[in-house]
C-alpha cells in the first residue's frame, strides 16, 4: 500500500499549505483593520481635488516606492488613485475591513450566542417547543438570505448596528442546527451518564460537560461564516441596501465604481474587488483547512 | 396514483404554508421602523399632504382592516382572489409586474444550473477517476475560490474585460439589444419566446445578452457542484454493485452509466441546497447587468419602501421554492424508485 501512503502525505501537506494561505490572508486582514489609521495616507473620508485620478503607473512606482521609503515625497501618492469624489481609494480599501470585518464578527458572534444557547436547549431536553423553533429555523432558512436580509435591513433602517442584528438573526439557525445535532449525538454518551450517576443536575451537565464537547464543529464553521457575511455585507451595500456612502466599505466602492468602468475608469472597484476576492478566499481556505485538520 | 396523490397533498400544505406566511409577512414589514409615506411627500411636506399620501397608501386605516383588504375578507379582491395588490412604485398590479419579471429570473437561474451541471459534471467524474491526481488538486483549489467568491465582483469584472476591454460581449443593459424586435411574449422566456416565434436573430440576441450573467453564475456555482459530484462518483465506483458489474466484463460505457445514474439523486438533492443561494445572487447579478428580472424588482420594491411589491416578492419566492422542493423530490423518486415509496 505504498501508493496510499504517499498519496496521504502529499494530501496532508497540501492541506497544511491550504490552512497557512487561509491563516495567513486573515491575520493580514485583521492587522490591516487593527492599524488602518497608521497606515493609510489620507483620511478614508477626505475627499481632495484631484477626481478620478488613476493610479501611478507601473513604471512609476519603484521610484515613487522609493521615495516615500526615504521620506522625500513632496505630497503623498494616491497608490490606487481616486474615485470620482477625489477620495483615496488605498487608503479605503485599508479602511474597508474595519466595517466589513467588524459588521461580519459581531453578526456572527450574535448568531454564535443565540445559536449555541437554543440549539444547547433544543437538543439537550427536546420536546414539543423544540420542534417547533426547529420548523421556524427551517422556514428563515429556506428564504434566500440576501432578500430577506435586503429587506429587514432596509425596512429597519441602514447602518451597521441594524446589519449586525439582521445578519445575526438570519445566521443564528446555522449555530442552532449545528450545536443541536452535536449535543444529541453526545447526550447519550458514557460521561453524560456518568456525570448524571455522581449527581450533577441536568443544566450542569448541559452546560459544563456536553456544550464543550460540541464546540469544535461550530468554532470550524465560524470562519467560513464570517466570510460569507463579508459577502453579505458587500453585497447589501452594492444593491443599495446596506451602510450608506461615504462609508469605507467594499461593495459599495464597487458599485460606486461600476459606472466609470464602462469609460474605462477600472480602478475605482478592480482594487477594492481584488480587496473582497483575497479577504473572503481567506476566510474560506481557514474553514476549510481547520476542517481537514478536525477530520484527520 | 400514489404520486398523484403525493403530489396534491404537497400543494395542499404549500397552499397552508402561504397563507399562514402573508400575515406574518404583513406584520412584520409593518412592525419595522419605515415610513413609505415620507418617502412620497418628499422633505418638508405639509401635515396635510401628509396626511393625503397616507390616506391614498391606506395606511391610515387600522392594521385589521389593511390585513382584512389584503388577504381578501372584506368584499374587495385580496389574497384570496388571487391579487396582491397595485405597487406604489410601479402603480401596476403586483402580480402582473412579477408575471413579467419572474420569467427572466427562472431563465437566468435554469439556464446557469444547466450550464453548471454540463461543466462540473465531466470535471468531477474525472477527478473521482483519478483521485489525488494534479488535475483533481487543481480542480480542487478552484473550487475551494470560486465557491468563496462575490459573484457581484466577478460580474463586474467580466463586464469590464469582455465587453470594455475585448467587446465580445453586448453592453450590460438588459436581456435584449433595444433595436432589435422582441418576439411576441408568451410564455415570458425570450429564449423559448423567440423560438416559437422563428425568430433566429432575437434568440440569438437573447443568448447573447446572458452569456456574460450566466458565465458569472456559473462560475461560482461550479465549485460546489464538482466537489459533490467527485465526491458520490468516488463513492460509487467504490461500491460492491460497480465491482460486480466490472467483473461481468461490460463495457466502459455501460459502467459510466450506471455509475451516472446513481450519483444524479445526489446531484438533484444539491440543487435544492444553491437554489435558495442562487435565487439570492440572481438579486445582484440582474442588477448589474439590467435583467429587470424578479431580483431586480425585490430591490426596487425594498428601497421604494412598497409594501405590496415586498409582501408579493416574498410570496411568490417562497411559492417558488416550494415547487422546486417539490418537483426535485417528483424527479428524485422517478430516478430512484427507491425513495418513491
Amino acid at each position: 500500500m505504498v501508493p496510499g501512503i504517499w498519496y496521504r502525505r502529499r494530501g496532508a501537506r497540501s492541506d497544511h499549505a491550504i490552512l497557512l494561505t487561509g491563516a495567513v490572508i486573515v491575520a493580514v486582514v485583521l492587522l490591516i483593520a487593527l492599524f488602518s489609521p497608521l497606515l493609510a495616507p489620507f483620511g478614508p473620508e477626505t475627499s481632495s481635488p484631484d477626481v478620478s485620478q488613476p493610479p501611478p503607473s507601473l513604471s512609476e512606482v519603484p521610484v515613487l516606492l522609493w521615495q516615500s521609503l526615504t521620506g522625500q515625497l513632496v505630497r503623498p501618492v494616491h497608490w490606487f488613485g481616486t474615485d470620482n469624489a477625489g477620495l483615496d481609494i488605498f487608503s479605503r480599501v485599508l479602511a474597508a475591513p474595519r466595517t466589513d470585518l467588524l459588521i461580519a464578527v459581531l453578526s456572527n458572534a450574535f448568531a454564535v450566542t443565540a445559536g449555541t444557547i437554543i440549539g444547547l436547549l433544543c437538543g439537550f431536553f427536546g420536546g414539543r417547543v423544540a420542534e417547533l423553533v426547529m420548523r421556524v429555523s427551517d422556514v428563515v432558512q429556506s428564504f434566500p438570505i440576501l432578500i430577506s436580509g435586503m429587506i429587514l435591513v432596509a425596512l429597519a433602517g441602514r447602518n451597521a448596528g441594524n446589519i449586525i442584528i439582521t445578519l445575526g438573526l438570519l445566521y443564528t439557525p446555522v449555530y442552532l442546527r449545528l450545536t443541536r445535532i452535536e449535543v444529541m449525538s453526545h447526550r447519550r454518551r458514557g460521561f453524560v451518564e456518568a456525570s448524571r450517576a455522581i449527581g450533577l443536575s441536568e443544566s450542569a451537565i448541559a452546560v459544563r460537560h456536553v456544550l464543550p464537547n460540541s464546540l469544535a464543529p461550530l468554532l470550524i464553521q465560524l470562519s467560513v461564516m464570517i466570510g460569507f457575511a463579508i459577502l453579505m455585507t458587500a453585497g447589501l451595500s452594492f444593491v443599495g441596501a446596506g451602510v450608506r456612502p461615504p462609508t469605507p466599505e467594499l461593495g459599495l466602492m464597487i458599485a460606486n465604481g461600476v459606472e466609470g468602468l464602462s469609460q474605462g475608469d477600472w480602478w475605482p472597484s478592480v482594487f477594492p474587488g481584488f480587496a473582497i476576492s483575497i479577504t473572503v478566499f481567506g476566510f474560506a481556505a481557514l474553514g476549510n483547512g481547520l476542517e481537514r485538520l478536525h477530520a484527520a | 396514483m400514489v404520486r398523484l396523490i403525493f403530489i396534491v397533498r404537497r400543494l395542499g400544505f404549500g397552499l397552508i404554508q402561504l397563507l399562514t406566511l402573508a400575515p406574518i409577512v404583513f406584520f412584520l414589514i409593518r412592525l419595522l421602523p419605515a415610513d413609505p409615506v415620507s418617502r412620497l411627500v418628499g422633505l418638508n411636506p405639509t401635515p396635510d399632504s401628509y396626511q393625503a399620501a397616507r390616506h391614498a397608501l391606506g395606511l391610515d386605516q387600522p392594521l385589521l382592516v389593511q390585513l382584512g383588504n389584503y388577504i381578501g375578507v372584506l368584499g374587495t379582491p385580496g389574497l384570496l382572489q388571487g391579487n396582491l395588490g397595485v405597487s406604489w412604485s410601479t402603480g401596476e398590479p403586483v402580480l402582473t409586474d412579477i408575471g413579467r419579471t419572474l420569467p427572466v429570473t427562472i431563465e437566468l437561474i435554469t439556464l446557469s444550473f444547466l450550464c453548471a451541471f454540463i461543466v462540473s459534471f465531466p470535471i468531477g467524474m474525472l477527478c473521482a477517476t483519478r483521485p489525488e491526481s494534479l488535475a483533481d488538486r487543481a480542480t480542487f483549489m478552484f473550487g475551494l475560490f470560486a465557491g468563496s467568491q462575490p459573484e457581484f465582483w466577478w460580474g463586474v469584472l467580466f463586464i469590464y474585460v469582455f465587453f470594455y476591454v475585448l467587446n465580445v460581449a453586448p453592453p450590460p443593459l438588459g436581456r435584449l439589444n433595444p433595436l432589435l424586435h422582441p418576439p411576441a411574449v408568451v410564455t415570458g422566456f425570450i429564449t423559448v419566446d423567440s423560438i416559437l416565434a422563428w425568430n433566429g436573430r432575437a434568440l440569438l440576441d437573447g443568448l447573447h445578452h446572458l452569456m456574460l450573467p450566466v458565465a458569472t453564475k456559473v462560475f461560482v456555482l461550479s465549485g460546489p457542484i464538482i466537489k459533490m459530484v467527485r465526491q458520490n462518483m468516488l463513492r460509487v465506483l467504490g461500491s460492491d454493485f460497480m465491482l460486480y458489474a466490472e467483473s461481468c466484463g461490460l463495457s466502459r460505457g455501460t459502467l459510466a452509466r450506471y455509475a451516472l445514474r446513481n450519483a444524479l439523486p445526489a446531484a438533484l438533492t444539491l440543487i435544492g441546497v444553491l437554489y435558495g443561494y442562487v435565487l439570492g445572487g440572481a438579486v445582484l447579478i440582474e442588477t448589474i447587468f439590467s435583467l429587470d428580472g424578479i431580483g431586480q424588482y425585490a430591490v426596487n420594491a425594498v428601497l421604494n419602501l412598497d409594501y405590496p411589491a415586498i409582501q408579493g416578492v416574498v410570496l411568490v419566492i417562497t411559492a417558488v421554492s416550494l415547487l422546486v422542493y417539490l418537483m426535485l423530490d417528483v424527479a428524485q423518486a422517478a430516478i430512484d424508485p427507491r425513495v418513491a415509496d
